[in-house]
């Protein structure tokens, strides 16, 4: 059989989480070039790899699954999305080709488009493979999101 | 158990990484007649000069590191089901435990008088694709027409009319992607390929091509007549069969094959545009020729190869119109055969340039167009494979901020929580 996946990722916990979007922040701003939460968004027109969503009561911050079988995988026509060895899904905005196949076939809207006037590219959650721990569970004042080995 | 693979693209990368799931011995041969693992749908990019390497699908890694024999530049002439072998147009033989057929589609060519002529080109391999950008260069060519506006036909009249030639597209339906896409979205999609100079013909057809030995124009059924230095035929593309029926293997539009995508003989699996796919949205066979599904199919074919047994839960229809400054995409059904079906729209197109619609039967979400705003669209996606109960929140689908806030909060738990995400789980319809 194939290797066994041992890999840890973040999880959503619907019940803390009060949309402060701090997740959001931290995202974005870990993934720029100033590390400056304002110029990431207002000079870098960067965007969140986690999304807060909000409807009434409920509010929780969903990012990429790391599916075990990625349908963003599967569709990538440029080879850009790839699997790691513990079962991350990568996507690679250099070879991306913005076809947007991964945007409309993944199911939790986690590949995420970024249409500029010449031709964009997709992003989404690596983990902070760079980093070593992910940002917005760091950031999350409330424990609604929690970094841990996959069910 | 040696590994057999003829074709070199979608659906045989799938199977590769299928079959190494599973198993991480055994030898793999792909057989191929063209050079190299690039990826079809961009191709097109290369009549805007794109370096030919950007265009490769899976490098000579990936087959180095999953221990794949690569036999390129030969075509399979002949299966043999007696001996277990593949025939090689040298006359080379390849033996085979487990088959994989993945030949893909070759181009639909209409009986038109004069389509023999020089200057006449189809656009589905790399080596089509730079044989007419050559023949554009060496002719300086300056028209063009386009016959068929399905995606691959528009996308190319795109590059040629960012290049400065003059294009027409001729249409016998009475709108481009009619098929692909509802009527907005052909308005939509129009409007931008005229701005960028490309013209409509409409319900209208070539019905001979003119010229000497080279092509000089095109009369249309209507009468009129169009010059042109080249034409293009993507009227659509066929299931490459050729090579399943020297096996004896049943083909009806396409290749048939079982949930495991095994065809009709034994140890003969086949997967990508040379089969008849699933469609979860009508429950039908038909080609669908489609690069996800393609992979999907080809890694299901793999899994099953190597001796687990999964079965293919079938696919939908899904298309994004890549090449537009504006993204368009859509999938399942988008125009509805009948008054059964109820229509959501959401057109801020002229305003705010989106445009959303949702098409619902039966309490389910069958399909739907995203043109503009595309984000997240993929959880609509998964509602119609899924086919969960959209009643409570229908009006919500064709929102820009629809998410999975919207969903029932069983679903939230069951993916989020318990996070099922293996093959079973999501393609489980
Ligand atoms: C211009 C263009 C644009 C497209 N855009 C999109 C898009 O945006 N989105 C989308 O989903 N799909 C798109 N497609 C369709 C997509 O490319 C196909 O669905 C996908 O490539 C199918 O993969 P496949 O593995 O089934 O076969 P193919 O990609 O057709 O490959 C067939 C392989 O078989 C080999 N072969 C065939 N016969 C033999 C033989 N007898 N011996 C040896 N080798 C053989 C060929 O060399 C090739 O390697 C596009 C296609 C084209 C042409
Ligand atoms: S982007 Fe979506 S489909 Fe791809 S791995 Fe992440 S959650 Fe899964
Ligand atoms: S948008 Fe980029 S990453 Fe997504 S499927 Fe297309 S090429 Fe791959």
């Amino acid at each position: 059989m194939g290797n066994k996946r041992k890999l840890k990722k973040v999880y959503p916990i619907e019940e803390n989480c009060i949309s402060c979007r701090y997740c959001e922040v931290a995202c974005t701003m870990v993934h720029s070039k100033s590390k400056d939460p304002l110029k990431a968004y207002k000079l870098e027109n960067l965007l969140p790899r986690a999304t807060v969503e909000v409807k009434g009561a409920v509010s929780l911050s969903v990012m990429c699954r790391h599916c075990k079988h990625p349908f963003c995988f599967d569709s990538c026509i440029s080879g850009a999305i790839q699997v790691g060895e513990k079962g991350q899904v990568y996507l690679d905005e250099e070879k991306c080709v913005g076809c947007w196949n991964c945007v409309l076939v993944c199911p939790f809207g986690a590949a995420h488009p970024y249409i500029t006037e010449e031709k964009g590219h997709s992003f989404k959650c690596d983990l902070c493979k760079d980093r070593g721990f992910p940002a917005c569970v760091e950031a999350c004042p409330n424990r609604a999101l929690v970094y841990d080995f996959e069910r | 158990m040696k590994y057999v693979i003829v074709g070199n693209s979608a659906a045989a990368v799938g199977c590769i990484t299928g079959i190494r799931k599973v198993d991480r011995e055994s030898p793999i041969t792909v057989i191929s007649y063209e050079s190299s693992c690039y990826s079809k749908p961009m191709i097109a990019d290369v009549l805007v000069d794109i370096p030919e390497d950007k265009l490769i699908y899976r490098d000579e890694d990936f087959f180095k590191s999953n221990n794949v024999e690569l036999v390129l530049g030969h075509r399979a002439v002949e299966i043999n089901t007696d001996s277990k072998v593949v025939v090689l147009d040298s006359e080379e033989t390849v033996p085979y435990d487990k088959l994989l057929i993945s030949t893909g589609a070759k181009p639909f060519i209409p009986p038109i008088s004069g389509v023999d002529k020089k200057g006449v080109f189809t656009f589905t391999e790399l080596s089509s694709a730079l044989s007419f950008k050559n023949y554009i260069k060496e002719n300086g060519l300056e028209e063009v027409v386009i016959v068929g506006s399905g995606f691959i036909g528009l996308e190319v009249a795109y590059f040629l009319a960012k290049l400065g030639i003059k294009v027409t597209v001729v249409e016998l339906l009475e709108r481009a992607l009619a098929r692909a896409i509802d009527k907005k979205g052909s308005e939509i999609v129009e409007k931008l390929l005229r701005e960028e100079g490309v013209e409509f013909i409409f319900k209208d057809s070539v019905s001979e091509i003119l010229g000497d030995e080279k092509v000089s124009g095109v009369k249309l059924g209507s009468g009129r007549v169009l010059k042109a230095g080249a034409v293009v035929v993507a009227v659509g593309v066929r299931p490459n069969t050729e090579l399943a029926q020297t096996a004896g293997v049943k083909v009806n539009l396409g290749i048939e094959t079982d949930d495991h995508m095994e065809t009709s003989v034994k140890d003969i699996f086949a997967s990508g545009d040379c089969v008849e796919c699933l469609d979860v949205t009508d429950g039908k066979k038909k080609p669908l020729p489609l690069f996800p599904l393609a992979f999907e199919q080809g890694f299901v074919a793999g899994l099953n190869m190597a001796g687990k047994r999964m079965k293919y839960l079938g696919g939908l229809p899904l298309n994004s119109l890549k090449f537009l400054p504006v993204p368009v995409l859509n999938a399942g059904i988008v125009n509805p055969p009948d008054s059964s079906y109820e229509v959501l729209v959401n057109d801020r197109f002229d305003d705010k340039g989106f445009y959303r619609k949702a098409v619902i039967k039966d309490s389910n979400l069958v399909g739907f167009v995203a043109v503009g705003q595309i984000d997240r669209v993929g959880i609509l996606t998964n509602l119609i494979r899924q086919k969960i109960d959209v009643s409570e929140f229908k009006e919500r689908l064709i929102e820009l901020d629809f998410g999975l806030v919207d969903l029932p909060q069983w679903w939230r738990e069951e993916k989020l929580k318990n996070d099922k995400t293996a093959y079973k789980d999501w393609r489980a319809v």
